[in-house]
Parts: C-alpha cells; sequence; structure tokens
C-alpha cells in the first residue's frame, strides 16, 4: 500500500468512523473529523517530502484491476483503478488537503444542524478529489470528475443560507453535468478508438486531425463549464453566493481547478495539434472573460458575488497561460491555480466572518470595519493586495510568468490580458475601500467582534502560503518543472 | 468412436427434426424441471388457500401473508433448481423451447426481481385490504409464465407464454375492485394488451405463411444469405418483413417502448403500487429475453429494416421519457414515465446488435432491475396515518417532503438510487449508461449516442426534484411516516448496497453478461 493509496482512503475511514458516532455528540464528531483531515493533510506533505523532483514519471503508482481477467477479455483490459501523482497533480492534492480541515474549521460554531452529515461530506468530498487528481485512467477521470458533484450539491442545498439556495444548486448540477456529458461521449469514443483508457499508454496514441478537433471540443465543453469559460459561467456566482462558507471555499479552491487541471492533464498533451488549431478560440473568450468579469464585478453589491467574479478573471488568466503553450506559460498559470486556491478561499473565508457575524454580505451595509474589527482589516487588506497580484505575494509570480509566456506568443493578447491586472487592482481597491474604510455604519450594524482565536488561526497558514510562494516560489517550481516539462515538450510543438 | 457415430446417426434418422443437444423426448422433463416445480407449488398453493380460506372452523382467515411467505419459498426453491439443474442446454419439447446461457441468465434475473417484488410488497398487500391470496397465486403463475417465455424457441410456444403472462397481469391490474383507478387500469391495460397480442399474432401468422416455420432458428437459417429463394422464387421475402414489422410492433407495445407507450402511465397510475412495481420490473426482462432471440436469432439477416425502426423508437423514447416526466407530479405516473425512457436506452443497445451492445443491455437491465426495487420499496412503505386503521400512501412527489429530517436513512438511500438512476457516477447506473453508450458508438450510432446522453441531462432534473423535495423544501403539512417493513428493509438496504459499491467490483456483473452476450453471438 502505497502512501498515495493511505492517503485517498484515511478521509474515507474517517468518515465510516463518523458514522458509528451518535449525532448529539457533535463535539465529538466536528473533532474526530479535524483531527483526520488534518492528518490527512500531513500524509500529503509527507508525499510531497518523498516525491522525487528528477523525474516527470507518475509516482506512487497504484493499480488494482476492477474487472478481472484482463487477459480474456481486451476490451476491459483497461477498466483499472490506476493511481500516480507527478508533479502537477502533487500540489492539487495538498492544496486539497490544506483545505478540508478549514472547511471544518470554519463550520465549528456557525454550522449547528446536521454536524455529522457535514463532516462526512467534507470528507467524502476530500477522498473523491484526491482520487480525482491522482487518477490514471479516462473513465475514472470523468467518474470522479462527475461524483464530486453530488457531496457539492447537497452541501450547497442544505447548508447554504438562502432559499434560492436550490436554483444555485440545481444551476451548478445541471451545468456541469451538461457540459460533462459531452466529455463522456469523447471519452468512449477515445476508448473505441485506441481500446484502451489508460493515460499512460493514451498519451502515446495519436488521433486524426479532424476527430482530434472533435475530441477536443467535447472535453472542451464540459472543462469550459467547470474552468468557467465566458458563456456558461452563470453558474458560478449563484452556486458561490448561496453555498455555506466552506462549500464556497472549496468551490473556489478546487472545484475550479477541476477543468483547467483536466485541460492540463488531458487537452494538451492529447491534442497538441487541436491545441494549437483552438488557441485563438481560448485566447479570445479568456480575454472576453478577464474584462468583462472584471467590468462586471464594480457593479455587484453581494460581497460573495464580486469575489466570486473575480474568481472568474483569475480562471480566464489561467487558461490563457495553459494555451500559450510555452513553459513559463504554463508553470505560471499552475502557480496562478495554486495561489487562487490560496487567496480566493481566504477572501470567502473573511465574508463568512462578515456573514457570521451580521448575516448579510450586502456591501452597503457595512463601511469602516477598520475602526472596529482591526485584525480582521488586516487580513481583508492583505489578501485582497494578494489577489490583485501585488509583487511579493503568490499570485504574481503565477501573473508574471504567464505574461512572460504570452508575450512570446501573442503580444496583442498580453496586453488585453494586462488590462485585467488593472481592472482587478481597480475593483479590489473598491471592494475594500468601501469595507474597510469609512465610518462604520452604526445604524445598521451595532455590535462588532473582531477575529476570534479560531479564526485568526485559521488564517495564518493562508497568510503564511501566500508570502511564502510570493518570495520563494522554488520548491514549488523545482517539483512543476520535470512534469510540466513533459507537457510542454510535445514532439508536435517543436 | 465409430458406434458413437453411428448410434448418432441412427438418432438423426429416427429423429430428424431434432436439433443439436436432444438425445431422447424423455430428457425433456429435466429441461422445465424449474417451471415445473413452479407450476406445481401454485396448484398446490392455490388448493391449499381455496380450502383453506373457505373453512369455517378456521374463521375464514386471511391467507394473503401465509401464501406469500410460501410463494417466495417457492420461487426461492425453483430458483436453487434453475441454477443447480444438470441439463443446461439443448432444444427440448420438439424444439419449442430452449434452454441455454440466455435463458439462465435471464430466468435468474426475472425469478430474483419477481422475489424482491413480491417481498416488498407483502406488507403493502395487508396494509392496503387487497385481501385475496389470488393475487399472490397469479403473480407466481405470471413469474411461471415469464420463464417459459424466456426459453420459447418458437413463435407457438412464444406467444402462448405471452399471452399466458398478460392474462395474469390484466388481472392483476384490475385486483382492487373497490379502486376506480385501478379497475379503469385493468380495463385499458386489458384492451391495449389483447390488441397487442392481435398484432404479434397476425405477425406470427404472416411469417408462417410465407415461409411455413414457425421455429426461430429455422427462420434464421432462412434468411442467412445463402437463402436466396426467398427472394427471387417466391416474391415472399416482403411478406415476410411485414410479418416481422407486425412482431415487432407487437413486442413494442409489451416493452411501453414509445409510439405504443400510451397505456403504460395510466396503467402504472392505476393499480395498486405493488403491482406497479411488478409490471416495471418483471415483464421488461422476459419481453428483452424473447425479444434478443427472436431479432438475433430468427431475423438477424434482416438487421437493417428491424434496426432502423428500433432506432426511431428508442429514439423518441428517450426523448419522451426525459421530458414527458418534467411536469409530473405523481410519483408513479414519474416512475412510469421514466421508465418509458429507460426502455429507450435499452432499446439503444439492442439496436446495436453487437456483442457490446447485447452485453451492454443486460448490464443495464440488471441494473436498472435492482434500482427500481430499491426506488419501489421505499415508495411502497407506508406513509401517514390519518386515522387509526387507514393508511395513506406516498403518492405525490411532494409527500416525500422533509423525508430527509423524519428518515434520514430512507431519504439518503433514495436519493442515492435516484442520482444513480439519472446515470451520476460513481453509482452503478452510470456505468450501465456509459457502458451501452460505448456499445453505441462503437457500432456507429453517433445520433443515438447523442441523444442518450442529452436526455439523461435532461431527466436528472426530476429525479433531483425528488431529492430536492426531500432535502430541501419545506413541506406545507408535516407527514409521519410508520415504519418500514423488515422484509422490505432488508431488500432496500440489499439494492442500496448494489448500487453504492457496485465501483469497487463490477467484474463479475460484467463477467456473466459477456459471456451470455458472446454465447448469444455465436
Amino acid at each position: 500500500m502505497t502512501l498515495l493509496l493511505f492517503c485517498l482512503l484515511f478521509p474515507l475511514f474517517g468518515a465510516l468512523i463518523l458514522l458509528f458516532v451518535p449525532s448529539w455528540n457533535y463535539k465529538l464528531i466536528r473533532s474526530v473529523a479535524l483531527y483526520i483531515s488534518l492528518g490527512t493533510f500531513l500524509l500529503s506533505l509527507l508525499l510531497w517530502i518523498q516525491f522525487d523532483n528528477s523525474t516527470g514519471k507518475f509516482q506512487f503508482m497504484q493499480s488494482f484491476a476492477l474487472v478481472e481477467h484482463a487477459a480474456k477479455q481486451p476490451e476491459y483490459s483497461s477498466l483499472t483503478f490506476i493511481i500516480g501523482i507527478d508533479g502537477i497533480s502533487l500540489f492539487f492534492i495538498i492544496l486539497t488537503t490544506f483545505l478540508i480541515p478549514v472547511c471544518i474549521l470554519v463550520g465549528w460554531k456557525s454550522i449547528i444542524v446536521y454536524v455529522k452529515e457535514y463532516c462526512i461530506a467534507f470528507l467524502v468530498l476530500e477522498s473523491l478529489m484526491i482520487c480525482f487528481f491522482s487518477v490514471l485512467d479516462l473513465l475514472l477521470f470523468y467518474v470522479f470528475f462527475e461524483s464530486v458533484l453530488i457531496p457539492m450539491f447537497i452541501i450547497i442545498g442544505i447548508w447554504g443560507s438562502r432559499e434560492r439556495k436550490i436554483r444555485a444548486a440545481y444551476q451548478f448540477f445541471l451545468y456541469t453535468l451538461f457540459g460533462s456529458v459531452l466529455m463522456l461521449l469523447a471519452i468512449l469514443l477515445i476508448y473505441f478508438q485506441s481500446g484502451t483508457t489508460d493515460l499512460q499508454i493514451l498519451y502515446t496514441t495519436l488521433f486524426s486531425e479532424t476527430r482530434e478537433i472533435l475530441l477536443w471540443l467535447f472535453f472542451f465543453a464540459s472543462f469550459a463549464v467547470k474552468v468557467p469559460m465566458v458563456p456558461v459561467h452563470i453558474w458560478l456566482p449563484e452556486a458561490h453566493v448561496e453555498a455555506p462558507t466552506a462549500g464556497s471555499v472549496i468551490l473556489a479552491g478546487i472545484m475550479l481547478k477541476l477543468g483547467t487541471y483536466g485541460f492540463l492533464r488531458l487537452s494538451l498533451p492529447f491534442f497538441p495539434y487541436a491545441c494549437i488549431y483552438f488557441t485563438p478560440l481560448i485566447y479570445t473568450m479568456s480575454v472576453i472573460a478577464i474584462i468583462y468579469t472584471s467590468l462586471t464585478t464594480l457593479r455587484q453589491v453581494d460581497l460573495k458575488k464580486i469575489i466570486a467574479y473575480s474568481s472568474v478573471a483569475h480562471m480566464n488568466f489561467i487558461t490563457i497561460g495553459l494555451f500559450t503553450l510555452n513553459t513559463q506559460g504554463v508553470e505560471g498559470s499552475v502557480m496562478l491555480m495554486l495561489s487562487h486556491g490560496i487567496v480566493s478561499p481566504a477572501l470567502f473565508l473573511l465574508v463568512g466572518v462578515l456573514y457570521d457575524r451580521h448575516k448579510t454580505r450586502l456591501l452597503r451595509y457595512y463601511a469602516g470595519c477598520g475602526r472596529t474589527m482591526p485584525l480582521f482589516a488586516i487580513m481583508f487588506l492583505f489578501f485582497t493586495m494578494a489577489n490583485l497580484s501585488l509583487p511579493g505575494t503568490s499570485s504574481f509570480i503565477g501573473e508574471f510568468l504567464v505574461l512572460t509566456g504570452l508575450f512570446q506568443t501573442n503580444t496583442f493578447v498580453a496586453v488585453l490580458a494586462t488590462t485585467g491586472t488593472i481592472l482587478g487592482a481597480a475593483y479590489a481597491l473598491w471592494l475594500c475601500n468601501r469595507v474597510i474604510y469609512g465610518i462604520g455604519k452604526v445604524y445598521y450594524i451595532n455590535c462588532f467582534s473582531d477575529l476570534t482565536r479560531r479564526e485568526f488561526f485559521m488564517f495564518l497558514p493562508f497568510v503564511i502560503l501566500v508570502l511564502w510562494m510570493g518570495l520563494q516560489p522554488e520548491p514549488f517550481l523545482n517539483s512543476l518543472h520535470s512534469s510540466i516539462g513533459n507537457v510542454v515538450n510535445h514532439p508536435f510543438w517543436k | 468412436m465409430f458406434s458413437d457415430f453411428q448410434n448418432e446417426l441412427h438418432y438423426n434418422q429416427l429423429y430428424p427434426d431434432f436439433g443439436f443437444n436432444t438425445v431422447l423426448f424423455e430428457n425433456d422433463f429435466k429441461g422445465i424441471f424449474p417451471e415445473l416445480f413452479l407450476v406445481l407449488t401454485i396448484l398446490l398453493l392455490l388448493v391449499y388457500g381455496v380450502i383453506l380460506s373457505t373453512s369455517k372452523e378456521k374463521k375464514y382467515p386471511l391467507l394473503i401473508g401465509n401464501i406469500g411467505w410460501l410463494g417466495l419459498l417457492g420461487i426461492f426453491l425453483t430458483f436453487v433448481l434453475l441454477i443447480k439443474n444438470p441439463l443446461s442446454d439443448g432444444l427440448i419439447f420438439y424444439n419449442t423451447l430452449i434452454i441455454d446461457q440466455e435463458t439462465q441468465f435471464f430466468k435468474i434475473i426475472a425469478l430474483g426481481g419477481s422475489f424482491f417484488s413480491i417481498l416488498i410488497s407483502l406488507d403493502y398487500m395487508k396494509k392496503e385490504g387487497l385481501n385475496g391470496f389470488e393475487i399472490i397465486i397469479l403473480t407466481l403463475l405470471s413469474t411461471a409464465s415469464i420463464l417459459f417465455l424466456i426459453s420459447s424457441a418458437d413463435f407457438i410456444s412464444m406467444y402462448l407464454a405471452i399471452e399466458f403472462q398478460s392474462l395474469c397481469f390484466y388481472v392483476m391490474a384490475g385486483s382492487k375492485r373497490d379502486s376506480e383507478f385501478s379497475t379503469e387500469a385493468g380495463l385499458k391495460y386489458f384492451l391495449l394488451g389483447a390488441f397487442s397480442s392481435g398484432l404479434l399474432l397476425f405477425g406470427c401468422s404472416l411469417i408462417y405463411g410465407f415461409t411455413g416455420i414457425t421455429n426461430f432458428t429455422e427462420l434464421g437459417k432462412l434468411f442467412t444469405p445463402g437463402g436466396q429463394e426467398l427472394v427471387t422464387g417466391l416474391y415472399s421475402l416482403r411478406g415476410c418483413e411485414l410479418g416481422m414489422i407486425f412482431i415487432l410492433v407487437g413486442l413494442l407495445f409489451k416493452l411501453t417502448a414509445v409510439p405504443f407507450h400510451m397505456w403504460a402511465p395510466d396503467v402504472y397510475e392505476g393499480a395498486p403500487t405493488s403491482i406497479t412495481a411488478f409490471f416495471s420490473i418483471t415483464p421488461k426482462i422476459s419481453i428483452l429475453a424473447v425479444f434478443i432471440r427472436v431479432f438475433l436469432e430468427g431475423f438477424y439477416d434482416l438487421m437493417i429494416d428491424w434496426q432502423t425502426i428500433l432506432i426511431f423508437s428508442a429514439f423518441f423514447s428517450m426523448i419522451l421519457g426525459a421530458v414527458a416526466a418534467l411536469s409530473q407530479n405523481k410519483i408513479k405516473r414519474l416512475l412510469a414515465y421514466s421508465s418509458i425512457g429507460h426502455v429507450g436506452y435499452l432499446l439503444v443497445g439492442l439496436c446495436c446488435g453487437t456483442i457490446e451492445g447485447i452485453q451492454g443491455l443486460l448490464i443495464y437491465l440488471v441494473v436498472y432491475v435492482l434500482m427500481t426495487i430499491n426506488i419501489f420499496g421505499i415508495v411502497l412503505f407506508p406513509l401517514r396515518r390519518e386515522f387509526i386503521n387507514s393508511v395513506h400512501r406516498i403518492k405525490y412527489t411532494t409527500d416525500l417532503g422533509m423525508m430527509a429530517k423524519t428518515n434520514p436513512v430512507l431519504a439518503f438511500t433514495l436519493t442515492v438510487s435516484m442520482f444513480s438512476i439519472a446515470g451520476i457516477p460513481p453509482l452503478a447506473g452510470f456505468y450501465s449508461k456509459a457502458f451501452l453508450f460505448f456499445a453505441t458508438l462503437s457500432s456507429n450510432l453517433y445520433l443515438l449516442a447523442v441523444i442518450g446522453v442529452l436526455t439523461s441531462v435532461v431527466s436528472c432534473f426530476y429525479y433531483i426534484r425528488v431529492v430536492k423535495i426531500m432535502y430541501f423544501e419545506n413541506p406545507k403539512n408535516w407527514l409521519s411516516f410508520s415504519q418500514i417493513p423488515k422484509e422490505s428493509a432488508l431488500v432496500v438496504g440489499i439494492s442500496f448496497f448494489f448500487i453504492l459499491f457496485f465501483v469497487f467490483y463490477p467484474s463479475p456483473l460484467y463477467l456473466a453478461t459477456h459471456k451470455v452476450a458472446l454465447f448469444l453471438s455465436l
């Protein structure tokens, strides 16, 4: 049993234990869930320690045949549960395991109904997402891509805040499902053509150019919804606004990464021709998304929606970076994914802090938090700065690398994308201004409390990570180099 | 060695009509031993029931529970006999019945399906006041007829078995005599069923009239490219095709596939729920078995013709199943339309006509049966008591409101099976659909695959609406649920575990279905 498998089964094991704890004993439940998820986090850190940076191969490989007698039945030879990680998936797994304890901590006081189910849902979700990032079989990739929908649907629907949550859960579910069934068809078509769904074999498979284009489009339909690209991004603000804080953390931190991770893992290496063919499409859609959503952010009144739209802008920056198809661009976008996976959840947590105290997320009720909640104000300012990629924070590294890569391939798009940074600064500073500065509107809100100790320690790792990644990105980039080199040095692109 | 050969020659001269494995007529009864046992059990139970229920000393006891359990025992023993039957391959009774791996597989599913559906409906029937033990007898009789239908290898035996089955069903649908819905359902079912049987019979007689053949295997031999005399000589290929189309229509009627689906929602709604559960599970198994037998063995070489019709039917079944159920408020109608949609998916597997197609169909069938049992097991359970002795049942989907608070485990089970029947991974329903679409793509039916996945997204709407009602909606009046009976709990639990944990070990089902599919196509 490799470490990876252990890491994957540990949360499931925890969920199983929780099933047998009576649900009135919520204190025990949430502490068990917290310890289990922290344990998983430590295990995933061990993964990083044991990770061999010098190779782009998959490590910690393990496989189980789901259908036996493969030799007798060539058509099922591929239906195996293969897991293994390379530099790219390593960090996503760590990000997942890092965010889940936070999710459980954030619901420490605010979740009072269905505590047991809450913890179980998050632990199962964690296990599914680790599976998603480590699985090396195309069909199972789809399975885990989709199966995170069920816990997320329930999380939004049950612990969400308002009546509109049902609509949001529906939208989230159906948009994603609609996108991804086309991917299922594409996967079956690949299976039918090549006779296998093993990713490592498929990396060496060549498709005809027309088929590549078709398959790329089918995959794109699914990933574009998840990313989200502009015409199909509507589900995201809805889902974010209605989700509980922990749900938003997971949505922004990991769910959005599923799409870009899919691009990186499948679209780029599988369809090198189609990737070049569709680069203008991606550039156009992403640039439109960056500018459009940045401008849309300016006119939102809901705090969560503002951050959600800024997430859309960042994610589209990432897709541009992926399709630069050179090392700087792709590495930059992976860094940006990681940094967005830290910064954006932190912002959602901050909004959650406000919401927990005052039960509103509307911007007009808030002002002057700097006077009454100084710690909160510091955190808010810090993460807003990180969000607009101030040099020294993690986002800057990512954005800088993406723009470096982009200037090599397409200067015009690079210029347009750079305007996104300016617009990003515009809405982020505007938001900061309105929440922190000014005179408190005491006729709306008349009791204040600053961050509690639990909340402060919840934010501390985020701050450390942002600064670490911003000032010393070497450890991250070192583990990424060889894996991304594998993707980018495709023979077709040389 | 030589004498063996001579023996065989001798037998062939003596019994020229016998097919491959049959040696002597005396072995035939071994071949139908399970059916024989079941029929005798039923007769015994009938006599027992009639005598006991009219006995004055015993104060006219209600025998539904007693006969039900004895019947279940009978089915179980039939199942054992079926598995342990030494004669597992052969044509019997003068080539009218066949037993092979396919019949074995389908019979196992059918017996399992009817076993489970009787088990979940025992408590329902007792509480609902369906006191006549004849319902159990009829259910068992239709199970016997299903067994015969699965192993029929001849138009005559097929038709007789279908009629046997349908007659039981008509009576069962109208069995709740004090309910207008039930009597109406029985009448409707009878009229349309008799009509479709007429079409089927007309098709059979056309085939017989033009070819003089009633046996599937011989029919298949006639249509092989060698048998060109049909085309050139008698101009009767057109006639055969016409007959085939009538047979197809008749069978599609029985399957509730789309242009011939109109009776299904009414019958499903009107019939008592326990009967509906039985209807939506077992006839599909038997009709599909005979469908495969007739069209992949008898009419395989006319595939171009029937494939087109089936594609049409599957296409519209999927669309109607997805769209029409969107606007249903009653849970039984919703399930009826959803079963129409699932028939569409099953037909997709049949359209392919390849090994993968058949295998996909079989996997889908098994998973579908288990999911349906699971859902009906929950729908059947007693809902609320307005008066002391009246039990209300789940009728509207909104009746499930806030089940998540009152019965969290049941609600979770129903959620899982709804997600599964909608085809969301990693549940069993997804795997069956994925395999089916794989088969569809590999036989180049791209349009069907695209429509299939799109309709599965649309149908998600109404499956998930049930989940929404259970989890997120606050009902106007809170309903209290009484306890689920133990036997239902067992069935629901088993099927739930199958649905949830199929992912971890799909191998047995894949291998079994693959074996059957290979056997069929060779």
